[in-house]
């Protein structure tokens, strides 16, 4: 069924990011405490409980909901962080929690059946059968779709189940195997499945070397930039490397989502909300981006052309790409 | 001259040229105003050195590649300091864990949270060496802090703030207007390699064409002989 309105939800690190978000016309915002609870638990971000009860306030007083990410995977044998954070949450009245773990929403359905649930993107889940049986389960209202699906695999989608979609339309990408990938783990022991962080900051080191930088994870030496090329994410998944002696981005090249020109599409295949990343951005990156999506929603929804939102030059590597969307590839 | 220094190539700005003007002048003159504006920013925002206790407060070289001198920020939370150090000091011989460089203008606005970090880390206006935990923590942290140098530097002032803000909008007129200037004058000198480089350009664009139907018509011969 064709949507009316895209809801826009936005990423949030800090409760400045936060306010920025909203007052560039978030109709939602997303975030995570202070740990490993969530997938961005990267040093001096996110926020403490007192942080983010003010920030929910903030967003109620504007017309804005917080949604809060519990989305990495309890560490076995130690699931207190992540239930406390279900309950703190909760208790904060954030307007929904997202989650990935199997377990991690048992436990939110039964004790705080009230507060609604997303699935998200890293339970990976991107066909009815999956969907419907977290919808069955844990009655989850939303799913965050993975960014493997094209428009068209999105329509059929969302004729199949009875759940919300959000989908990512701007922002980086990861290699489409979310909630599995391995290579942080391989290259520093830590991942954005258990850990909430992928290639931890306290792995990357960057060094010049006359013209080139180099950056390194771990014990890999990853990219090696020439004076005036654009750099990227220092990920495995975005190294470059050397095969039949010619270096080359063998999983992804450095460049970040940019779907606004599929929101009409979308809006036919009947998504409910678009999904912005980056809660590791800075509150002017937040205040840029989500301002022009706020244009393009809008003129979406009225049916008008969707405008050139000029956000190449803060983009990864400064190239943009519409993903999954167009693929032309099974 | 501040060429030498490593980091991104400082752009020809007012930053640049008074950063030249100075060089004769004993740095550590400035010391004082430095100390003041660091116990003022501590004073101001102390959850900035607050949120780098979890990194164990590092000690960062700030580098703004347009003057001839850097600042060795030291983070402690209960006294953070800011030293003026001579771009010629051996860096080995200041301890820091991180080095932050970029042109000045940048580095007030990232202090600031009006340009994002990551996106002059793409551009290289910007290059970070050393600890890039503690770079990240004091980028989120700053990010988070609502940093205003302009007003936060005012609240120095006291009484004296509402002269002193009159002072300083006439100066910050002078300082847009001779940065227009100069940019006049940048691409006024830089036109006739402008066109040049564009020729070249252009030159070497027909050449890749070219080169690319050779390997076609290379290939398709191969594939039917083979």
């Amino acid at each position: 069924m064709k949507t009316e309105k895209l809801e826009l939800v936005c990423p949030a690190g800090t409760p400045a990011a936060l306010r920025a978000a909203v007052d560039a016309g978030a109709d939602t915002v997303y975030c995570g405490f202070r740990d490993a609870t969530n997938a961005r638990n990267f040093p001096g971000l996110n926020f403490s409980r007192e942080e983010l009860g003010e920030g929910i306030e903030y967003a109620r007083s504007h017309g804005s909901k917080v949604l809060v990410a519990l989305n990495t995977y309890p560490e076995a044998g130690n699931p207190d962080p992540w239930h406390k954070a279900v309950e703190d949450a909760a208790d904060l009245g954030a307007h929904a929690l997202i989650m990935a773990d199997l377990g991690l929403l048992a436990y939110a359905a039964e004790k705080r059946p009230d507060t609604r649930r997303h699935l998200s993107v890293q339970a990976s889940a991107s066909n009815p059968d999956a969907i419907n049986y977290y919808k069955n389960t844990f009655d989850v209202k939303r799913v965050v779709l993975p960014r493997v699906l094209t428009v068209p695999e999105i329509a059929a989608l969302n004729r199949e189940i009875d759940v919300e979609t959000e989908v990512f339309v701007f922002g980086g990408l990861c290699v489409m195997a979310e909630g599995r990938c391995s290579l942080s783990s391989y290259a520093t022991g830590q991942s954005p499945n258990m850990n909430g962080v992928c290639s931890p900051a306290s792995h990357v080191r960057y060094e010049d070397k006359g013209n080139k930088m180099v950056s390194k994870l771990g014990d890999f030496t990853i990219n090696s930039f020439k004076e005036s090329e654009a750099a990227g994410y220092p990920t495995l998944c975005k190294g470059r490397f050397v095969t039949q002696d010619k270096a080359s981005y063998l999983f992804e090249d450095p460049t970040s989502l940019n779907a606004a020109q599929y929101l009409p599409e979308l809006m036919e295949a009947g998504v409910t909300a678009l999904k912005i990343e980056g809660r590791q951005r800075g509150k002017a990156y937040i205040a840029q981006v989500v301002a022009a999506f706020r244009k393009a929603a809008d003129a979406a929804a009225n049916g008008e052309a969707v405008p050139p939102l000029g956000l190449e030059r803060i983009t990864e590597g400064q190239r943009e790409t519409t993903g999954a969307y167009n693929k032309r590839w099974q | 001259m501040t060429s030498h220094k490593k980091g991104p190539v400082a752009p020809l700005s007012p930053v640049l040229l008074a950063g030249i003007a100075a060089r004769p002048l004993p740095h550590k003159l400035l010391q004082p105003a430095f100390n003041a504006a660091i116990k003022q920013m501590h004073r101001q925002h102390p959850d900035v050195f607050d949120r780098l206790k979890s990194v164990n407060s590092p000690r960062f070289l700030i580098d703004p590649v347009d003057l001839p001198f850097s600042f060795v920020m030291d983070t402690l939370a209960e006294d953070p300091t800011l030293e003026i150090v001579d771009s010629d000091t051996d860096e080995r011989e200041l301890y820091t864990q991180a080095a932050i460089r970029g042109p000045l203008l940048l580095l007030i606005e990232l202090l600031e949270g009006r340009i994002d970090g990551d996106a002059l880390f793409f551009s290289r206006d910007l290059v970070v060496e050393g600890d890039t935990e503690a770079v990240l923590a004091l980028r989120n942290a700053v990010d988070g802090a609502d940093i205003d140098v302009h007003n936060d530097l005012l609240a120095f002032f006291g009484p004296l703030a509402k002269p002193a803000d009159l002072a300083a909008q006439a100066a910050g007129n002078i300082f847009k207007r001779f940065t227009r200037d100069l940019e006049t004058l940048s691409r006024a000198t830089l036109a006739p390699l402008q066109r040049k480089c564009d020729a070249q350009a252009a030159t070497i664009e027909e050449l890749e064409t070219t080169v690319n139907a050779l390997k076609k018509q290379v290939r398709r011969r191969s594939g039917k002989t083979a």
